[in-house]
């Protein structure tokens, strides 16, 4: 049975029905996206905890040029080691039917004398290859999936030159490509590349490594450490040829998962915050107002004996309704967004299955922060109203007292009208109504700034990084390094215009306390391909000696051109140099270091060594070069840059349509809640005046001009905040979600602007409209009536 | 200004009716009110509290249309006008004075007054209007900054200057003392001799029936009998 007071509140709540709706709408963008996000990190740390652990997911990863498989009990030994796996890793090419450009990948070794110790497969159809059965794999899903490959398909492969007819057995995930893409690369080309599991002992036939391994990854013991198990590694393996060791922080698809991690908290703390903020304000405004007109009623129910308490239980609940239609709303979108959101995932991260799962707590978080907000957000105006002795509450309000506006006392009166004037006393006398609204509508301004700003970088990197940066057709590298002839071969392939070789080391380029793992690359002087850039886009040449490096390396080692880093190469003889850094790169995708290739090969004290080469191609004849390139020996890799391009636009344009899908309803809800929710306030303080206008004989028109003035003028206000507003929240975003492999620049277009000011005006607009038919059924007989 | 008209009647009222239904009960609020109201009078409403007195008021300032009935102005037809036509007759012939003034707060007195001068076709300046009720001295004060009888007379100088025709007042002394009532009356006097304009005022104290040319009773929704004053007694002296 509900209490009188309680079906008081159900009809008080019926009558202003729009405005409790508006409010929660806005409350519930905060509480979706706080929702959805905390949902997904959920999802995805429980998902990834489950994985790794089940799929005994390793802690160390080294690769090696040859070691024997007799080394594999020295390093198990290790202090601290777990587990050990020695594995042989190769790369593959494949011609695969139906594709002009080739595929590429990585090939991994299955044991065969023992079982898998780490990274253990998910196998999501077929078997295993049988033991001592030769030219079976197992494919990875992604691939398959994007090709179409079943169980029982064979495919070609290019593995160290030599082509072999493999047929594909069983389809599985592994723990250490969930993030499925080439070493380097911001996201994942399912069709270009793929995982590949095979027998160790035809492996390391086909690789010329017998009885040796060229990778290991190993287990840390609970509680351990793992450095000193890394450098205990880096020691045993040096006379093999080993790379330094690098533990899950540095592996490349754990890497992507913690950076989506950490981009999610940033997200499900921000926006939230900037939303709620909102909604609390539109509540305190509301719920004064309502506590304003019922000043009367309250007076009378502490006459009945009412106590104060009781009353201003009665106000706040009205915040619990708000809170509840936030909530729900909120619940059930950020559910929505949630599950969308996973279903994009599963383009870029690989999980035997990623399910969308609630986060309970987060909601139970929400509906405290949220009903904390709102109860702020009353306190005030409920305090106000049980403060009053009911004598004094059942008198009216003392009219409003008005002064003239600040600019009208600097003189400038005359260039106002009545309305005007109007409007500007009224926002004087309440600044900080005037301020948060107009907050919100700057809000509703910055939001759909983000996902222009952040389409506009996309273009921007691509035009960049792929037009004028990398201006190859072709980047073809070498399974390992060999001499000139190697070179020579790439040049004279068909259709070839320009070739330009390359030599690229591994090293870690330390600087004081700070060092970082990446390829040095050497480019012969005057690179008309791959070129650095500085800022303005303009090539920077290629110093005889010392370094050019990205501007996002030089930050994260704390260098600054002139400053000397000691680069240490992990290949061949290993030699440490002290290398001057000469000028900063400016680009946006992975982290790159170059240096002359002369330079970089008497640093290794070699001859004319080349990695691979950069090639521009006639495009007339590039069947013909696609061809031919296959045949090559000892290729590894052919990245064509056009398909990257392709492929890495392709893979954003959804994610970014979802985002300004997001971004875009949410400004419209902010836009329009705040405007309506202004606009019916104004309309139930000034009802009377408006009332009073009409029946003076102003027209519907001539009224709601009064009212809009106020509005639009805050309106007008708002733009340029929220334009600066929206700059700053979408630099704010790409700086968090700048990271080695992708940093995007902030490009701020008039377009995106303009859209923005669109987005709200209209909303805004709207918004007004509808309001502005209230003043059509204004009760003009009521004006002449008591004072309400 | 009693006497002859010789313009004919402003307002020409036959059988006019007013019904509200609310809810399953119909209240007839004018019941079949015959009148004729004539340039320059001033004529005082009396009735008790729902005679129909406000709602013949309000047929008048076209604010309503009677349910049956014709109600013309200067032979035009109020009773079937739409809302553009009755918005347009409030603007360009009547004058309102409310019982609780209802002056926009936020508005000095002159600018109270312009509010409705910029929308007119003739009106004279708000500062001669605001001299015409004696408040020449209070032009830059906004409401809350001036007494009861002020911010009314206030509202006179908003009714007329635009120079209406007709000058409707709904208890425009309800919520004032003796005195100050008072001089608000002087104002409308003042303003019914000096312009000519057709005064109604209604209220429920005899007192003021006095000052009128003609003081119409009402009861019921009817108009239970019509006092012609030979002579208008001045505001300045009723008392009570």
């Amino acid at each position: 049975m509900l209490s009188a007071l309680d079906r008081k509140l159900l009809r008080d709540v019926g009558r202003m029905k729009g405005q409790m709706v508006a409010v929660g709408l806005v409350m519930a963008c905060g509480l979706a996206m706080m929702i959805m996000a905390r949902s997904l990190i959920l999802s995805l740390e429980v998902t990834r905890a489950e994985y790794y652990e089940r799929h005994r997911f390793a802690d160390v990863f080294c690769d090696l040029k040859r070691a024997p498989n007799a080394l594999r009990e020295r390093l198990a030994a290790i202090p601290g080691v777990a587990a050990v796996e020695t594995r042989v890793k190769e790369s593959v090419r494949m011609d695969l039917p139906g594709m002009v450009e080739p595929a590429d990948g990585t090939i991994l070794s299955l044991p065969e004398d023992r079982p898998m110790q780490l990274n253990l497969l998910h196998l999501r159809t077929g078997r295993y290859p049988e033991i001592g059965k030769a030219n079976e794999i197992i494919m990875s899903e992604a691939f398959a999936n994007a090709h179409g490959f079943r169980p029982g398909d064979t495919v070609e492969v290019i593995l160290r030159g030599g082509k072999q007819k493999l047929q594909v057995v069983g389809i599985a995930l592994s723990p250490e490509y969930v993030f499925e893409a080439r070493p380097g690369q911001a996201l994942p080309d399912n069709r270009r590349f793929g995982v590949f599991w095979m027998n160790e002992r035809d492996l390391a036939t086909a690789c010329d490594l017998d009885g040796a391994f060229n990778n290991v990854v190993v287990d840390v013991a609970p509680g351990q450490d793992p450095a000193p198990v890394m450098a205990e590694i880096d020691r045993l393996l040096e006379p093999y040829g080993g790379l330094i060791a690098y533990d899950r922080r540095d592996h490349a698809s754990a890497k992507q998962l913690d950076d989506e991690i950490a981009i999610l908290n940033a997200l499900s703390i921000a926006f939230p915050i900037v939303f709620l903020s909102i909604a609390t304000f539109m509540t305190s405004a509301v719920l004064a107002r309502v506590i304003r007109l019922q000043r009367e009623q309250i007076a009378q129910l502490k006459a009945f004996g009412y106590s104060s308490a009781q009353v201003g239980w009665h106000y706040l609940k009205f915040s619990f309704v708000i809170v509840a239609i936030g909530l729900v709303v909120g619940g059930l979108a950020g559910t929505k967004l949630g599950h969308d959101v996973v279903r994009l995932y599963h383009k870029f991260f690989q999980f035997p299955s990623l399910t969308f799962h609630p986060d309970y707590g987060a909601i139970g978080l929400a509906f405290v922060v949220s009903s904390a907000a709102s109860f702020l957000g009353v306190l005030g105006a409920v305090r106000q109203a049980v403060k009053l002795p009911p004598a004094q509450a059942m008198r009216p309000e003392p009219p409003a007292d008005f002064k003239p506006s600040l600019l009208e006392r600097l003189g400038v009166q005359n260039l106002f009208g009545p309305s005007m004037r109007m409007a500007l006393r009224n926002l004087e006398r309440k600044p900080w109504q005037a301020a948060f609204t107009t907050l919100g509508l700057a809000l509703a301004v910055g939001i759909p700034i983000v996902p222009g700003a952040m389409r506009d970088g996309i273009n921007f990197l691509l035009d960049f990084q792929w037009t004028h940066a990398q201006r190859q057709d072709v980047t073809v590298s070498l399974i390992e390094p060999t001499s000139a002839s190697g070179f020579s071969d790439l040049r004279h392939l068909p259709g070839v215009i320009h070739a330009e070789p390359f030599r690229s080391v591994p090293a870690r380029l330390r600087f004081g306390h700070r060092s970082h793992r990446l390829a040095v690359t050497g480019v012969p002087p005057g690179t008309l391909l791959n070129r650095a850039l500085d800022r303005h886009g303009n090539p920077l040449p290629i110093p005889p000696d010392g370094l050019l490096i990205s501007a996002k390396l030089a930050e994260m080692l704390g260098v600054k051109p002139g400053d000397p880093v000691m680069m240490e190469v992990q290949e061949g003889r290993r030699p440490h140099r002290s290398v001057p850094v000469v000028g900063l790169i400016t680009d946006y995708s992975g982290l790159s270091a170059y240096m002359d290739i002369g330079a970089l090969r008497r640093l290794m004290q070699e001859g004319s060594t080349v990695n691979g080469a950069h090639l521009s191609v006639d495009r007339a004849r590039w069947k013909e070069f696609l061809d031919e390139v296959g045949e090559v020996p000892r290729i590894g890799g052919i990245n064509i840059t056009s398909a990257l391009k392709e492929s890495f636009r392709k893979t954003t344009a959804e994610s970014i349509n979802l985002i300004q899908g997001i971004y875009f309803l949410f400004s419209v809800i902010v836009a329009f809640g705040v405007v309506y929710n202004s606009a019916r306030i104004a309309l139930s303080e000034r009802g009377r005046d408006l009332a009073t206008l009409r029946v003076v004989g102003f027209t519907n028109r001539e009224v709601a001009g009064v009212m809009i003035g106020e509005l639009a003028m805050l309106t007008l206000f708002a733009l340029p905040i929220g334009l600066w507003i929206g700059g700053q929240l979408a630099n704010l975003i790409v700086i968090s979600a700048s990271t080695e492999t992708v940093r995007l620049p902030l490009i701020l277009t008039h377009q995106t602007y303009a859209t923005a000011v669109l987005i709200v005006l209209v909303s805004a607009g709207f918004s007004f409209f509808v309001v502005s038919r209230r003043i059509r059924n204004l009760d003009l007989l009521e004006v002449l009536k008591a004072r309400e | 200004m009693s006497g002859a008209f010789p313009n004919g009647p402003l307002f020409v009222g036959r059988g006019l009716t007013k019904v509200y239904v609310s809810g399953e009960v119909e209240v007839r609020a004018l019941d079949g009110v015959d009148l004729e109201l004539y340039p320059g009078e001033l004529i005082v409403l009396l009735g008790a509290s729902g005679s129909g007195k406000s709602t013949l008021l309000n047929n008048l300032g076209g604010l309503d249309v009677p349910t049956s009935g014709t109600l013309t102005y200067r032979g035009r037809d109020l009773t079937h006008a739409d809302e553009e036509d009755l918005t347009a007759f409030r603007r360009d012939a009547v004058g309102f004075v409310f019982q609780f003034y209802n002056l926009i707060p936020s508005l000095t007195a002159r600018e109270n007054v312009a509010l409705i001068t910029e929308i007119a076709r003739d009106p004279m300046a708000p500062e001669e209007a605001l001299e015409l009720v004696g408040l020449g001295d209070r032009m830059d004060h906004f409401p809350s900054q001036m007494s009861g009888g002020q911010q009314q007379r206030v509202a006179i100088a908003r009714a007329i200057a635009k120079r209406p025709e007709v000058l409707l007042c709904d208890e425009p002394t309800g919520a004032l003392d003796v005195k100050t009532g008072i001089a608000v009356l002087e104002a409308i006097e003042k303003v019914n001799r000096d312009l000519g304009t057709l005064t109604v005022i209604i209220t429920h104290n005899a007192v003021m029936a006095e000052m009128a040319d003609r003081v119409i009773h009402l009861s019921d929704g009817k108009i239970s009998h019509i006092d012609r004053n030979p002579q208008r007694r001045p505001a300045r002296s009723l008392q009570w």
